[in-house]
């Protein structure tokens, strides 16, 4: 067992809201992605996961308790920027982590750096962005953890690197450990992920299985039999998040249900219905854009 | 024999149902044979790197459907009965109904008639499937 729980999380920072009533259940085995623009609140999200800043209301629980200290025994977290001592050597820096950690496996390790082309012999100070970025990874994943809490964890790395990295993630998840990991790739997140997140101004505005959301969020096209035809109907359904008309053509953001939604615009006489497929991307834009709030009738110059 | 299978994460279909969808076009081609080992879970989600809960869900799916049968420390096996083949036949003409389903809508709202759809899908008979000599 290695489940997170995060309920009704609230931070502050000042006058700032940084998180705002964030629940999050993330069961063992899991790899969870957690999306949004900068600011959103994802990296107070995690420090208040690891007790780096303290929780304004809500709870955190690993495996239905609280964070204590011998949580950190099984979690690894790799910080959106990397934490490394410039004048040691990446070895020396798994020495300290092998004094710290039980569990760490320092031959691991220096096969993970390996595998990112990192002499364990060099200082930090000559590690470019990726390599710190890899050798952040490498301890971390050597810690053979249940958790993982992972920011950015591949930024600065080349593209091979990075889809090693992902692949690192899979493994670990295989072996039954708990991933919550961060991106402002998208498309990794859409390979890797099974459920996602997305914050905006510190506020969860939308969450679910990934391939569950590709399944139920569409576009459904069409265009109208005239001008003034009433799409009151279409902005009333709970099913359609958003109504955009122009003229005759009529386009719906639809959350649920998408054939349904077509059948009905197709039985109102309207031509060339059809329905479009969202990617990931496609979806996150559609939740942190400005005004999806509810259903809305866009009305274009025509 | 490994089987080739490509995912696109990036498309708007969802990756569980691509899996499903190549699984059944390997079989019904014979591709992959009665009896014949699939990856197991953590194989192809590395191999493809995708979420392996992904994978997972299409294998019980397929197993659901009668393609595959998975037994407990051995892995999952495309069916041997013959079973599989004739299902993922199937659902190679349920892939095609609902494309001819799609086309006709498409012909309807477009303003074609019966007579006109008739001679489109007759054209694409004879280039696609010509009647033997």
């Amino acid at each position: 067992m290695s489940t997170i729980s995060i309920s009704h999380l609230r931070k502050a920072y000042g006058p700032f809201l940084a998180v705002d009533d964030v629940s999050i259940e993330i069961p063992t085995g899991t790899v969870y992605g957690l999306l949004g623009p900068n600011g959103a609140g994802k990296t107070t999200t995690f420090k208040c996961m690891l007790g780096l800043a303290a929780c304004g209301a809500g709870q955190i629980a690993y495996d239905g308790r609280p964070l204590a200290p011998s949580t950190f025994e099984r979690i690894a977290y790799v910080p959106e920027r990397a934490v490394l001592y410039d004048h040691l050597t990446v070895a020396e820096h798994f020495e300290m982590t092998r004094r710290a950690f039980k569990k760490f496996d320092v031959k691991r390790a220096v096969e993970l750096v390996g595998q990112f082309g990192v002499d364990p012999a060099k200082r930090a100070r000559a590690l470019s962005k990726g390599m710190k970025t890899a050798t952040m990874v490498a301890i971390a994943f050597a810690r053979e953890p249940d958790f993982l809490i992972l920011d950015e964890p591949t930024s600065g790395l080349d593209p091979v690197n990075q889809r090693s990295v992902l692949n690192l993630i899979i493994n670990e998840a295989t072996r039954g450990c708990t991933i919550l990991f961060s991106s402002h790739q998208i498309g990794q997140v859409e390979r890797a992920a099974e459920r996602i997140a997305i914050l905006q101004k510190g506020r969860l505005v939308l969450e679910g299985a990934v391939d569950d959301l590709k399944a139920d969020r569409k576009i459904v096209e069409g265009i109208l039999p005239s001008d003034d035809f009433s799409v009151n109907g279409f902005a009333a359904d709970k099913r359609i998040a958003r109504v955009d008309k122009q003229g005759r053509i009529l386009r719906l953001t639809v959350v649920h249900e998408p054939d349904e939604i077509a059948s009905q615009l197709g039985a109102t006489g309207a031509q060339g219905v059809r329905v479009v497929d969202l990617n990931l991307e496609d979806i996150f834009i559609g939740a942190v854009a400005p005004d999806t709030s509810n259903a809305v009738v866009v009305e274009g110059a025509n | 024999m490994p089987i080739i299978m490509t995912v696109d994460p990036r498309s708007g279909v969802p990756i569980y149902l691509q899996l499903i969808e190549q699984i059944k076009r390997s079989v019904a081609l014979g591709i992959m044979a009665g009896g014949e080992q699939l990856p197991t879970v953590k194989q192809l989600a590395l191999d493809l790197t995708i979420n392996p809960n992904t994978v997972a869900r299409a294998y019980r799916d397929l197993e659901r459907d009668g393609v595959i049968e998975t037994s407990p420390g051995r892995g999952s096996f495309v069916r041997g009965d013959g079973a599989a083949q004739t299902t993922a036949q199937n659902a190679g003409a349920d892939v095609a109904r609902e494309s001819f389903e799609n086309a006709v809508r498409e012909a309807k709202s477009l303003g074609l008639g019966r007579g006109a759809v008739r001679e489109i899908f007759a054209a694409s008979l004879d280039r696609w499937l010509p009647e033997g000599p």
